[in-house]
């Protein structure tokens, strides 16, 4: 089944004016809204916070008190199983958390001392508390929890779901992604590609930090001899030279897209200065994200961008919080005493701010908002008080767009190194594909002799955390 | 649910899905991609439109219009034509000039002509190479979380356009690609070929950072080596073979086993940096001095290299070099921290006594020659020193922190310095670098005289009898001092001081012919054949690189050469967990008359496996080889192939439009030596490549994707095209072909191994701007907004066939790319230069751009633009239109 590809046919291909299609419905492809529904959806958007370095899970959200016990003994799983690290972990000596855990809300989740303000909304969050990833490299888990696959190309999710459901709004773009400041993820753009799928379904990067941060959205400063009475002359005669030549070549419904990506192009250079003038945000709103305190300032102000997108129209926003790179991120080798609360003091008062005031506006109902880093920890130390990457078991969460609050599903074994009862990137996949109308085994895109799918050959809805 | 438990983890890592290969029911479905391939009949002339009847690609595309009651579109006019023509051969439009000189001309001849013009251009290469490395996933980066630069991917590219422009024959440019290092010794620069093999990504943090021998590691073999056999199969055979990675389908031709004896024949070779020579003299002399430094390697003085005449003339003239040095005696010797020195007989000074920390020692003395060019330091041994030294550190080592130079109280300038021995990181430059927190050293050589040399920026101007000052700066510590130094000076002419003779073969010189040992006779024979072959390699300048495969080559971390192939398995369901036998080598069990697995001579040559899988390849029986390609080519120039699907032949993949068409192309081809130029002579100067692009609403009514080619397909320009075109336009190309790509971004020191790049503020006049798309850089995960929303692909996947989307962040990228401003400045520049008054400059623009006059109302409405707003706004609006953008 690929319902999604005849009927945007001629967006993709090299060949000349496939034009079967009516004029009207060749323009829908770049504007319809759900154009591959399986059933009625109960998010519309999704907004995703990725956590980059591998959060440490016994640390925030998964309490494992039988580490305290162990602490500073060697780490023995019994029956003789390898115990392995990708770096080195000499003696693989327990660690266990330095932090206080408490149960919170109805649901008697437990949450660590470094994250006090997500544990105030633990009822509106769905937790996927074992999550596993194939790899303990990041750049492959990086992959994994983005596309699917460990190996680079493929698409990602924002791309498979502005591919499958199209526009929302008319004036900018479906799929945005908002990188840390301080640099790209792992992998890249490689996070953020549209594979095999037409190009126009590729995340569009924006620097919030930047003055112009969308790309080409105005003509490069140096250019004297553009200005806005310039511009509307230019356009106009575009426009005529434009509507000539189609008069003259009739019949092919590119030709006459082009004609209104310009126009959009013209709309878009309205909308997202607008979009990023945060001046309307009321003070109250700016304090509840932090937007006032510099440790938070700069993922407060992502989150309130965010919300912008979303009330917006735009399909699918991506919010990362740390580059690549071996420190200022989740990938606490040295020191989870110091390194982590770090990085949860920049995210954690903006992210529940996020969640509260989708709330306060009726949006939290379809919206979704995850919650995803691309693996967890060791239970071991590295180095001093440092853990190593695990992909055995970390913790997602998903809230909004019709989860189940206070829910949750998998867990962890007694040390928090593997999953007894698990998820993977795949389930998860399946279950926001699922909550937005979308059979995940439906939506297939053929390549290279395979129908791909963004869950591969596995994935299953978790039906556990689905309201 | 899936509960995904620990053992399933690795089979997920490695398996993809597998919904379906190629092939259908053997017996029910003939497959008919591997159906042996005969010349098939023409159809019958049809007559009924004329220049319809006698091509065969159009009697056979006839038939079916008539099968489908469809007509062909009318001839295309000249201007359209050469512009499709222009653009499909070398991706640029025609000149002015060239559609004016075509439209004289209607005549056959003159598309004839033109074609072969086309053909003969240069331009020609780097339009199809650019293709080809579509298909190929080519880029300069290793892709993945490390994506590190390849410094050397480029030579790969220069060897497609090469081989493009010269219309290799296609199974030998199929055979360069697997075997090029293997195949034709005569020709040593086709090793450039194989680096086809290593074009797609590498995972640098798995294969470096990963211990050797783990099961992650093996993962990341086993994964790499599939991306060169899905490469290699895709791109020549049109088979979705890395479908067969899991499980062999149970009506599938291509098993598990064939998969895994494809990994077998990659088994011994990794992505690294290959050198190579760049013609066949040059790799033989290599190969010969090569075996001679091995052989010295072993101690061994190589057979036959000389003569004792030889000998004899090669001391005769190290002697001459040798006596015309003077030692620096009797000399005053200072020591900074009180240090005795006894005078030897052989000129040297001894240090006595108590070795203190640190020392500076300083020799003063008349220069006894005029006109010094060079200075000698020899550090001898003595019984007193700690392990006979020459140093008096407690392990007989030395460090030289600087070594200073003063005449008549001046400090002279060394020019360089050169020792015969330099301990690791202390080399002898060091010395010379006035940092007193680096020096020379000579460990773990010590117990043994070293020598250094240090020679002047220019010869000295004091004459015999001036004072000359040497200062030994030993700051280190610990007693790194020189124990019994030794200063000599030569006043020779340009010296040959490539590196000191040691103080050995010094005195083995002094000892007589007669009395020197059997050791010293070696000694000296072994010195002059080391100093030879040295010289002689240096001569031969260091060898090309280029990104390719090897079997052997310097370790990397973790990442070490796998010297012979490493065992693979066929592995169950794809999992590591579970391998079943060894593979053997081979290929396809499918293709009639060819065998599917290889017999190699030499099981541990890994290059015999990859002759063996060329051979294989394009052996005239493998029907798939030939049928893939001139479909390849079709695609390109119709915007779609025979096959809509070029990399995927197989069941799932699209069917012939036109079998018989494919057919008698695809034999035609094999059978005229694989030549691509005939190929495009052939469907180029076809009816149906002539046609009209024009819309038929009755036709698209039954077949909208123009399956049947009732017209031509209009295309819109690839990112190159456009780009290329700009630049073209404006006047601005650098036609300078081949070398290092050209890098369009200000490139930093990233967070890790990946640096950052900025694109957007990337000068947009730097020279690196101006070349042809092909020479640009690309990087894997850091691609070129610009270039990206103009669908270029991502070069992580294979790309046989490019998107062409439109969006409003396609349409601001081109109208406020900085580049694309700039050009269109300098292209109003151009147009001002060549013609004088608004309307002929607008009328100019026309010409170049859309290669026509303007109506009245267009040259109305641009002139007007021009007159308030600047030509260079009227040059942007052209720019932007879909007349240029759009190729008819």
């Amino acid at each position: 089944m690929r319902p999604a590809l005849s009927r945007r046919s001629f967006f993709e291909t090299t060949a000349g004016g496939f034009a079967g299609l009516a004029l009207g419905q060749a323009l829908a492809a770049e504007a319809a809204d759900g154009q591959v529904i399986h059933h009625r959806p109960k998010a519309k958007r999704v907004i995703q916070l990725f956590m980059n370095g591998g959060v440490s899970q016994m640390d925030t959200f998964d309490h494992k008190p039988a580490l305290d016990g162990l602490n500073g003994k060697k780490f023995d799983p019994g029956d003789g199983r390898l115990v392995e690290s990708v770096t080195k972990s000499p003696g693989f000596k327990v660690l266990k958390s330095p932090f206080g855990f408490r149960q919170h809300g109805d649901c008697g989740r437990w949450v660590s001392d470094v994250l006090p303000h997500m544990a105030s909304i633990v009822d509106d969050l769905a937790f996927l508390m074992s999550m596993n990833s194939p790899t303990n490299v990041h750049g492959l888990g990086s992959y994994m929890q983005n596309t699917g696959f460990t190996l680079p190309g493929f698409p990602c999710m924002g791309a498979w779901i502005s591919y499958a459901l199209g526009r929302i709004n008319q004036n900018l773009p479906e799929f945005i992604v908002l990188p840390d400041p301080n640099g790209l993820p792992y992998n890249n753009h490689g996070n953020f590609t549209s594979g095999f799928l037409p190009a126009q379904h590729q995340g569009t990067v924006i620097d919030a930090s930047d003055d112009q941060p969308v790309r080409y959205l105005f003509p490069p400063k140096e250019a004297n001899h553009i200005h806005p009475a310039s511009e509307a002359a230019s356009r106009e005669v575009l426009q005529a030279l434009n509507a000539r030549h189609m008069a003259r070549t009739p019949g092919d419904s590119r030709l006459d897209a082009r004609i209104r990506s310009l126009m959009m192009a013209a709309r878009m250079q309205l909308s997202v200065p607008e979009l990023f003038d945060l001046k309307s945000e009321s003070p109250a709103v700016l304090k509840l994200y932090g937007a006032d305190n510099k440790t938070t300032a700069d993922f407060a102000k992502r989150c309130i961008l965010g919300r912008r997108m979303l009330e917006r129209g735009v399909r699918f926003i991506q919010i990362w919080s740390g580059a690549g790179g071996p420190s200022n991120n989740w990938d606490n080798h040295a020191n989870i005493h110091s390194e982590l609360p770090h990085m949860t003091r920049q995210v954690d008062q903006p992210i529940t701010a996020l969640i509260k005031d989708l709330k306060a506006r009726g949006m939290l109902e379809d919206t979704l908002v995850v919650w995803t880093t691309e693996f967890g920890r060791m239970p071991f130390s590295q180095g001093q008080a440092g853990r190593d990457h695990n992909g055995g078991t970390f913790v997602t969460w998903l809230a909004g767009g019709g989860t189940q609050g206070g829910s949750s599903f998998g867990e962890s074994d007694r040390w928090g190194w593997k999953s007894e009862n698990g998820t993977t990137s795949h389930d998860m996949f399946a279950t926001i594909l699922h909550l937005l109308g979308i059979d995940h085994e439906k939506l297939t895109v053929r390549h290279n002799g395979i129908d791909r799918r963004l869950t591969d050959v596995h994935g299953h809805v978790v039906r556990e955390i689905v309201a | 649910m899936s509960r995904c438990v620990v053992s399933q983890l690795l089979f997920l890592l490695l398996g993809l899905s597998c919904g379906s290969a190629i092939g259908g029911e053997k017996n029910a479905d003939p497959w008919w991609a591997i159906q042996p391939l005969t010349r098939p009949e023409l159809p019958k002339k049809n007559t009924q439109h004329p220049g319809w009847a006698e091509h065969p690609i159009d009697r056979f595309v006839a038939a079916m219009h008539t099968e489908k009651g469809l007509s062909p579109a009318p001839a295309a006019d000249s201007q359209t034509f050469i512009r499709r023509a222009t653009f499909n051969l070398t991706g640029l439009p025609p000149t002015p000039g060239e559609v004016e000189a075509f439209a004289n001309d209607p005549s056959l001849e003159a598309t004839k002509r033109l074609i072969d013009r086309l053909l003969a251009s240069p331009r020609y290469g780097e339009r199809w190479a650019r293709h080809w490395m579509d298909v190929v996933h080519y880029a300069e980066t290793h892709g993945h979380d490390e994506d590190a630069i390849r410094e050397n991917a480029w030579p790969y590219r220069d060897w497609l356009i090469e081989s493009f422009n010269n219309d290799k024959p296609y199974a030998r440019f199929v055979r360069e690609q697997i075997a090029g290092d293997v195949l034709f010794p005569e020709d040593p620069a086709a090793t450039r070929g194989i680096g086809f093999l290593a074009t797609g990504p590498w995972d640098e943090s798995s294969q470096m950072g990963i211990s050797d021998g783990t099961i992650d590691k093996k993962i990341a073999q086993y994964l790499d080596r599939d991306d060169m056999i899905a490469t290699v199969m895709s791109t020549f055979v049109s088979t979705t073979v890395h479908c067969a990675r899991c499980h062999d389908h149970k009506f599938d031709p291509v098993s598990l086993e064939d998969y895994y004896s494809l990994q077998a024949v990659f088994a011994g070779v990794d992505k690294v940096d290959r050198p190579f020579d760049a013609d066949a003299r040059l790799a033989k002399r290599r190969a010969l001095l090569l075996s001679r430094q091995r052989t010295l390697g072993q101690g061994e003085v190589p057979e036959g290299m000389f003569t004792n005449a030889d000998l004899a003339q090669l001391e005769a003239e190290l002697k001459r070099s040798q006596a015309d040095w003077a030692i620096l005696s009797p000399a005053v010797v200072e020591s900074s921290s009180g240090i005795e020195f006894e005078a030897k007989p052989d000129g040297s000074f001894l240090a006595l006594g108590q070795a203190p920390e640190k020392d500076t020692t300083t020799f003063t003395a008349k220069l006894p020659i005029s006109g010094v060019t060079a200075l000698q330091l020899d550090v001898l041994t003595d019984e007193s020193l700690p392990q006979n030294g020459p140093g008096r550190a407690e392990n007989g080592n030395l460090h030289l922190t600087d070594f200073v130079v003063r005449v008549n109280g001046k400090a002279v300038n060394i020019d360089k310095a050169e020792a015969d021995f330099n301990q690791s990181d202390w080399t002898i430059d060091r010395a010379i670098d006035t940092n007193p927190d680096s020096a020379w050293g000579i460990h773990p050589q010590e117990g043994q005289p070293h020598r250094a040399l240090f020679v002047f920026e220019k010869p000295l101007a004091a004459s015999k009898g001036d004072e000359i000052r040497i200062e030994l700066h030993q700051l280190h510590g610990r007693k790194h001092l020189i124990g019994r130094p030794r200063l000599s000076l030569t006043n020779r002419e340009n010296p040959d001081f490539n590196k000191p003779i040691s103080i050995q073969i010094s005195t083995i010189l002094k000892t007589s012919r007669e009395k020197r040992s059997k050791e010293q006779k070696h000694a000296l024979a072994f010195y002059f054949a080391k100093a030879v072959n040295e010289r002689e390699m240096a001569s031969l300048g260091t060898q090309n690189k280029v990104y390719a495969v090897a079997s052997q080559f310097t370790a990397l971390g973790n990442f070490k050469p796998a010297q012979k192939p490493r065992a693979v398995h066929v592995l169950h369901r794809g999992s590591i967990h579970t391998p079943g036998k060894l593979a053997r080598p081979g290929a396809l069990s499918c293709v009639d008359g060819l065998e599917s697995r290889f017999t190699i001579a030499r099981a541990e040559a890994e290059e015999d496996r990859r002759a063996a899988l060329a051979h294989w390849l394009t052996d005239d029986r493998n029907v798939l080889l030939w049928r893939s390609i001139v479909n390849r080519v079709w695609h390109y120039h119709f915007g779609r192939g025979i096959v809509g699907t070029p990399n995927d032949f197989g069941r799932m993949g699209d069917r012939p439009s036109h079998p018989e068409l494919l057919d008698w192309l695809a034999y035609e081809f094999r059978a005229r030596g694989g030549s691509l130029k005939w190929l495009h002579r052939t469907i180029m100067t076809s009816s149906v490549y002539r046609q009209q692009s024009a819309h038929n609403e009755v036709f698209a009514a039954s077949d909208a994707d123009n399956r049947w080619l009732w017209r031509m397909n209009r295309k819109r320009l690839d990112a190159e095209s456009y780009r290329d075109s700009v630049l073209q336009l404006a006047g601005n190309m650098n036609w300078e072909m081949g070398g290092p790509s050209d890098r369009q971004f200000n490139m930093s020191k990233g967070v890790h191994v990946t640096p950052t790049l900025d694109y957007i503020g990337f000068d947009p006049d730097a020279p690196a701007n101006h070349r042809r798309s092909v020479y640009r850089f690309v990087f894997r995960t850091i691609p070129d907004p610009l270039m990206q929303l103009m669908d270029c692909p991502d070069a992580s996947q294979h790309a046989p066939r490019r998107e062409s989307s439109v969006t409003a962040l396609q349409a601001l990228a081109m109208l406020n790319n900085r580049f694309l401003v700039r050009q269109s400045e300098r292209l109003a520049k151009r147009l001002e230069r060549e013609a004088d008054s608004p309307i002929a400059q607008v009328n100019r623009l026309f010409r170049l751009v859309y290669h026509r006059e303007p109506a009245p109302d267009e040259s109305r409405l641009v002139s007007q633009l021009a007159r308030e707003h600047g030509l260079a706004n009227a040059c942007r609006v052209v720019l932007n239109s879909n007349e240029f953008l759009f190729v008819n």
